[in-house]
């Protein structure tokens, strides 16, 4: 099996993974240096990046990192899902301000390896305590959100899918606020951030445009010793409706009622999360439960969460978990409000969860900044769950399937 | 008999290993003597290095100073204080720095350019071997092995 063999589903026009092993080649070469991150300077210049492969056991659907993936994995081991570099330049330009960019390289919505600027913003510290930044910023719509592709910053793979498969959304054009408080021997911090979306997210052949949605959102965290435990909100309000006629290549005439019924478009979808933290000695425990509350009749609403604890002994840490998400029929809607066609019938079909997830694996920590580990997935869920899937055969699915995963981690 | 040597031996065998620990120095936290912190707690400590707490509880700005990875106080630093290895470290910095929110402390080489760090900065604040200490800076925390 050759490299690109790996990297294959995506786009023709795109030489399979040329891309990120160029990028790979050029950050390797730029590992030398590292010292840059470590001296004093103004100017510090970092990255990340993952080498991942994964397969599952059916090739009923194909198993995406989350829905912003178009194609995704099945029976033959990949590197699509899973792989990605990173590059940050970060520049103090004075004990105040500070100005930072980073371009990221992962399998996207086009089905390429197009680098993103995935960040690009000043932050200004009015106080120590004060943090207000402008530009291209990431979200936290849950906790972790604006790190999940930096492999080597947590225990897993990858974030449990079961919470994190409805969340494509990872930067705004806009501004937040952060304020740490010290409250006894802790501290409360409050984030609140407002923008617009950025982003595109694939639907079959087509995208969804989200960019230019508002987005709005923000956390109360209080850490204290080990302990970290944060709530958050966040909404979106969509700009566009999901191009349903354009996938299904149907003259849209023809499917009014059910695309008015479907409309996304002016629709606002709630996030709402509670996230708790314990880390201390050789132990790792996390526990988080979201509740995604959609407006458009398109989406299910959704409950999900996962729970996870991990131990290191030396250079290895074993970790095991669950996770699950569940998702439910609009309130209010029933057949006599739910219109009478197939298309109607099949796009709301398309957005039902309905799974549970053990996984269990290992990180090890080979040497300094560089950590391989080995996961199973065991996917447990009902036919009916293909939501988080791509390219599923409805009629063969049966909802459960294992993945197995293997990748290698390194921040430079 | 044999057990009652056995135990003579590993006697003998505790007794050579204990100076050598004893020699091993303690570790603390200092700060610029002119800070106005006289003592801290391990929570407190905790949040300054991790960034969590910029400021002292008069207002000062913490400036706090690290080690790189290849000296052997900055294991022992957070191993003592978390209980941490050093990836775990890594791996906290490196989510808090592609995520856009923060960057680590500065690093400096050696014990030495803590200290100079510590009274250099109003705010400095350092973990450095308790024999190190001089009047120019206050010790804040003992890190208990």
């Amino acid at each position: 099996m050759t490299i690109a063999n790996l990297f294959r589903r995506v786009a023709p026009a795109c030489s399979p993974g040329r891309l990120f092993l160029a990028l790979a080649g050029s950050a390797l070469l730029s590992v030398a240096p590292h010292v840059m991150a470590e001296s004093d300077s103004a100017l510090s210049l970092n990255g990340f990046g993952t080498f991942g492969l994964a397969r599952t056991t059916t090739d009923d659907v194909e198993f995406v990192r989350d829905i912003s993936q178009p194609r995704g994995v099945g029976k033959d081991w990949s590197a699509l899902i899973d792989s990605v570099l990173g590059l940050q330049a970060a520049w103090r330009i004075s004990p105040q301000f500070e100005a930072v960019v980073q371009a990221t390289s992962r399998y996207r919505y086009d089905r390429t390896f197009t680098p993103d600027i995935s960040w690009a913003f000043i932050k200004y510290n009015p106080t120590p305590n004060l943090s207000l930044r402008a530009g291209r910023l990431g979200t936290e719509f849950f906790m972790m959100a604006d790190s999940r592709w930096v492999g080597y910053s947590f225990l897993t793979v990858r974030p449990p899918g079961d919470y994190f498969w409805y969340l494509p959304f990872y930067s705004i054009h806009g501004a937040d606020a952060a304020i740490n408080l010290s409250l006894g021997e802790g501290v409360l911090r409050t984030k609140a951030f407002y923008g617009h979306s950025n982003g595109k997210i694939p639907l079959a052949d087509e995208q969804w445009d989200i960019a230019g949605s508002p987005m709005l959102g923000g956390y109360l965290e209080y850490q204290r010793g080990p302990w970290q435990v944060r709530a958050s909100y966040a909404n979106i309000k969509f700009k566009n409706d999901l191009p349903i006629a354009t996938v299904l290549k149907i003259p849209p005439a023809n499917i009014s009622e059910a695309l008015n019924f479907l409309s996304t478009r002016g629709a606002r979808t709630h996030y709402y999360s509670l996230g708790v933290v314990y880390d201390q000695g050789p132990w790792q425990a996390q526990l988080m439960l979201n509740h995604i509350d959609q407006g458009s009749n398109a989406l299910e609403s959704s409950d999900g969460g996962y729970a996870l604890a991990g131990y290191r002994m030396g250079t290895l840490t074993p970790y095991s978990g669950y996770s699950w998400v569940r998702s439910n029929k609009q309130p209010g809607l029933n057949s006599s409000s739910v219109p009478q066609n197939e298309v109607a019938a099949y796009v709301m079909q398309d957005s039902h969860a309905d799974q549970r997830t053990i996984f269990a694996g290992m990180r090890w920590d080979v040497v300094r900044n560089v950590a391989v580990k080995a996961q199973w997935d065991g996917i447990r869920g009902e036919a009916s769950s293909l939501f988080p899937y791509r390219q599923d055969n409805r009629a063969r699915w049966d909802g459960r399937m294992d993945v197995f995963s293997l990748t290698m981690d390194f921040v430079f | 008999m044999p057990f009652r040597r056995l135990i003579l031996l590993g006697s003998i065998f505790w007794l050579l290993v204990q100076p050598a620990a004893e020699v091993r120095a303690e570790l603390v936290v200092v700060v610029n003597a002119r800070c106005g912190v006289a003592a801290m707690t391990r929570n407190e400590v905790i949040n300054i290095f991790f960034g969590r707490n910029r400021q002292y509880f008069n207002g000062i700005e913490a400036q706090p100073v690290d080690l790189p990875d290849t000296h052997p106080d900055r294991l022992r630093f957070y191993g003592l204080l978390v209980g941490k290895d050093l990836s775990e470290i890594n791996a906290y910095w490196s989510r808090q720095v592609f995520s856009g929110r923060m960057q680590p402390p500065a690093k400096v080489g050696s014990a030495e350019e803590v200290l100079k760090w510590v009274v250099s900065h109003p705010g400095g604040i350092g973990f450095i071997d308790l024999a190190k200490a001089d009047a120019r800076v206050r010790v804040v925390y003992e890190l208990a092995p």
